[in-house]
């Protein structure tokens, strides 16, 4: 029975031209998003490449100087593009894709593609991450809103009945007729990024796991709506009624649930303006040693310790250049100051991060949407990891360069020059973002959740079915 | 094989079936006539178990309809006034759904076979339902219960709006079922169709049947007297 109600309802949509317009709209809407964020991708991850060369080459090539004024002279680092962003884009485009690294101060990600584009950017991108959370579920309610409606406005409901029809049988026939084309387009899709994606040069860390696993929680999303759009279908009494209650059920859970989940978690944690940020880094910095002023009360207390530690009564009997071990210093205050600050602002993210994952009760895009970006390394958390990665390598270089300075000089020689090869001893910034365990470990409640609903949501439809 | 016991079914104050005592044989065609609210469509969705009873029994080949929901369907088929298919499928794809739906697995070569047993023309076969008109979606609902292998047909006013033509034709299906032993109930306004076809026929009046009539005792002038002198009609006098 489930076989046939399957062939009978695909055969309906098939003969259906709506239905055969609003697929071909959205194959051809999903191939236009993938061929666009193809390009975009090959072209972001070219200008990485040429970027990461160059800004290296012109560290290795910096030639003799002084290492503190290479310190200031700074560096970058580049977030790289992944190759699952190609499928969701996530915060990626807002986020800022590269550090600049400099002695002192710790810098934000900038140059976000945002920020290049025109106003009419508000409009938003097409992208296959927005076929896939918006468009596909969209298809999946013109496609099923009247699948129950349809058997009694026609009639053939009570012939149905008169067979002696097995309820849960029949609705699963239903179900099955409405998963296939949603899990052949999807198959496809994912299939054509897998296939795209291993066949580029240099592609990173892709894997045919974090892509299978990212395509089984798409599943799980549309399989939520199917069961969602069935049930307002076996409960409607007209076709019109089900259509407007599945539409207003969309509407809710995938464009007003996420922006009410950000206001609130935003007005509940909110993040202090940029101006607050500054004052407040720049007051704690001033009640600590700054490397560059020598007549400082701070710089004074570390001269005597350092002299006491030493057993000497002069800076210049020093084993290594004092200035440069102040600079150090006054680095590892500066460090703390910003780690304090940062992580002010990732404990402010964490608590709204909270808040989504509390509110991802009321729509299962949230969780849905937790999850894509995380597997594609295109969420916040993934960005806050790039972020602090930069900072240490930052404080890594600041020492490296300090040491040098300390080592390889006398108190007051500003005049050292580091040897021209000195600076390709230092490594190069690596990032390697989470691993697809810890990924699905960090969102175990976001897992739970899109269960939950996966689970509820089909429960409740075989409950409902019963009694048509 | 269709037997109602005092089967009575109430809504609030109104009855709309009055301790119905009815019984249909294997190879007989029942009857019942009335005018609209006479209690016809009540009874036939009390044997479909579509409603339940206030009091009262009724049984398909021996079950109790109300204790067997499931099994009783088994045996039986039901075309209502105005049979329903699936439009954008073909009269075999219907056929095969339905009849799939009841469990039955048939062939092409079979389904063909019921729908030209059920006087469908050939080359309507695969033609979608939505170009049909009443009387071939009737006889499709035929092959349904041919596919079935119904024991008892269940009929609600199915020659009501066909034609003469199709009209004659679906009784000519039904004697057809006659022989074949299937127990039909059949509810109409059609005292001709009742008189040709029928072996036995009904008069209900709110809710209760007033008269039975073995078909071949009476003529169909009598019928028509029997039925007017139940409905308490009276001559039009000009």
């Amino acid at each position: 029975m489930i076989s046939k109600t399957f062939l009978k309802e695909t055969r309906e949509l098939m003969r259906d031209g709506r239905v055969r317009i609003a697929f071909l709209i959205v194959i051809v809407l999903l191939g236009v998003a993938a061929l666009i964020s193809a390009r975009q991708y090959k072209n972001v991850n070219e200008q990485y490449e040429l970027a990461k060369r160059s800004e290296r080459a012109i560290w290795d090539n910096q030639g003799e100087k002084n290492p503190h004024s290479a310190a200031h002279y700074g560096t970058y680092a580049f977030k790289p593009k992944y190759p699952l962003s190609l499928l969701d884009q996530g915060v990626d485009k807002y986020a800022g894709t590269s550090i600049f690294l400099e002695a002192h101060k710790r810098n934000e990600a900038q140059f976000s593609a945002a920020t290049d584009q025109t106003g009419l950017a508000r409009f938003g991108d097409l992208t296959p991450d927005f076929i896939l959370l918006f468009i596909i579920p969209l298809l999946i309610v013109l496609l099923g809103y009247n699948s129950f409606t349809k058997e009694r406005e026609m009639g053939t409901l009570t012939l149905l009945k008169s067979q002696g029809v097995s309820a849960w049988r029949w609705a699963l026939g239903k179900w099955t007729a409405l998963f296939f084309p949603v899990l052949i387009i999807t198959a496809a899709l994912f299939l054509v990024a897998g296939i795209v994606l291993s066949n580029l040069d240099d592609f990173g860390v892709f894997s045919w796991s974090s892509l299978f696993i990212m395509f089984v929680v798409f599943v799980a999303y549309y399989i939520i709506f199917i069961n969602i759009v069935l049930l307002i279908s076996s409960l409607a009494k007209r076709s019109g009624i089900s259509l407007v209650v599945a539409l207003c059920i969309w509407i809710i859970a995938c464009l007003a649930a996420p922006k009410a989940a950000s206001n609130i978690a935003e007005s509940k944690y909110p993040y202090p303006t940029r101006q607050e940020f500054a004052a407040n880094v720049l007051k704690d910095k001033k009640e600590g040693l700054d490397g560059h002023n020598p007549w400082s009360k701070q710089a004074k207390l570390l001269q005597e310790q350092v002299l006491k530690e030493h057993g000497v009564d002069s800076l210049h009997q020093l084993p290594f250049n004092f200035d440069a071990y102040r600079m150090q210093k006054g680095e590892e205050h500066e460090a703390e100051v910003y780690f304090k600050h940062y992580n002010y602002l990732k404990d402010q993210y964490i608590k709204q991060s909270r808040i989504y994952k509390g509110l991802a009760a009321i729509s299962p895009y949230l969780p849905a949407r937790f999850l894509s970006m995380s597997i594609a390394h295109t969420d916040y958390a993934t960005h806050w990891d790039f972020a602090d990665a930069a900072e240490s390598y930052r404080i890594a270089t600041q020492k490296f360069l300090n040491d040098n300075f300390a080592e390889n000089s006398e108190f007051g020689q500003w005049s050292y020059r580091a040897d021209a090869d000195f600076w390709k001893e230092l490594p190069a910034f690596e990032y390697n973002p989470p691993e697809l365990g810890t990924i699905l470990s960090d969102n175990r409640s976001n897992l739970f959740i899109l269960g939950i609903w996966l689970m509820a949501s089909f429960g409740l439809l075989m409950f409902t079915t019963k009694t048509i | 094989m269709i037997i109602t016991n005092n089967l009575t079914k109430k809504y609030g104050e109104q009855t709309a079936l009055d301790h119905l005592e009815l019984e249909v044989k294997q190879g007989e065609i029942y009857c019942l006539l009335g005018a609209n609210g006479a209690g016809k469509t009540t009874t036939i969705n009390l044997l479909l178990g579509f409603i339940e009873p206030t009091s009262g029994s009724a049984f398909i080949n021996q079950l109790n309809v109300q204790e067997n929901p499931k099994e009783t369907k088994r045996f039986l088929a039901y075309i209502p006034e105005n049979l329903m298919l699936y439009p954008s499928l073909s009269a075999v794809e219907n056929l095969d759904y339905f009849s799939g739906i009841a469990g039955k697995k048939l062939s092409d070569a079979d389904l063909k076979g019921f729908l030209a047993e059920a006087g469908l023309q050939t080359d309507a076969f695969g033609m979608r339902i939505s170009t049909f008109s009443k009387g071939m979606r009737q006889k499709v609902g035929i092959a349904i219960a041919l596919a079935k292998d119904a024991k008892v047909l269940l009929l609600d006013e199915p020659t009501s709006g066909l034609d003469p033509k199709a009209s004659n034709e679906f009784g000519l299906l039904l004697q057809k079922l006659r022989t074949k032993g299937v127990a039909t109930l059949m509810a109409t306004h059609d005292l001709f169709r009742a008189k040709e076809v029928g072996t036995h026929i009904g008069i209900m009046k709110d809710g209760s049947l007033r008269q039975q009539l073995v078909a071949e005792d009476i003529s169909l002038s009598e019928l028509e007297q029997a039925y007017l002198n139940t409905m308490e009609y009276k001559e039009l006098v000009l």
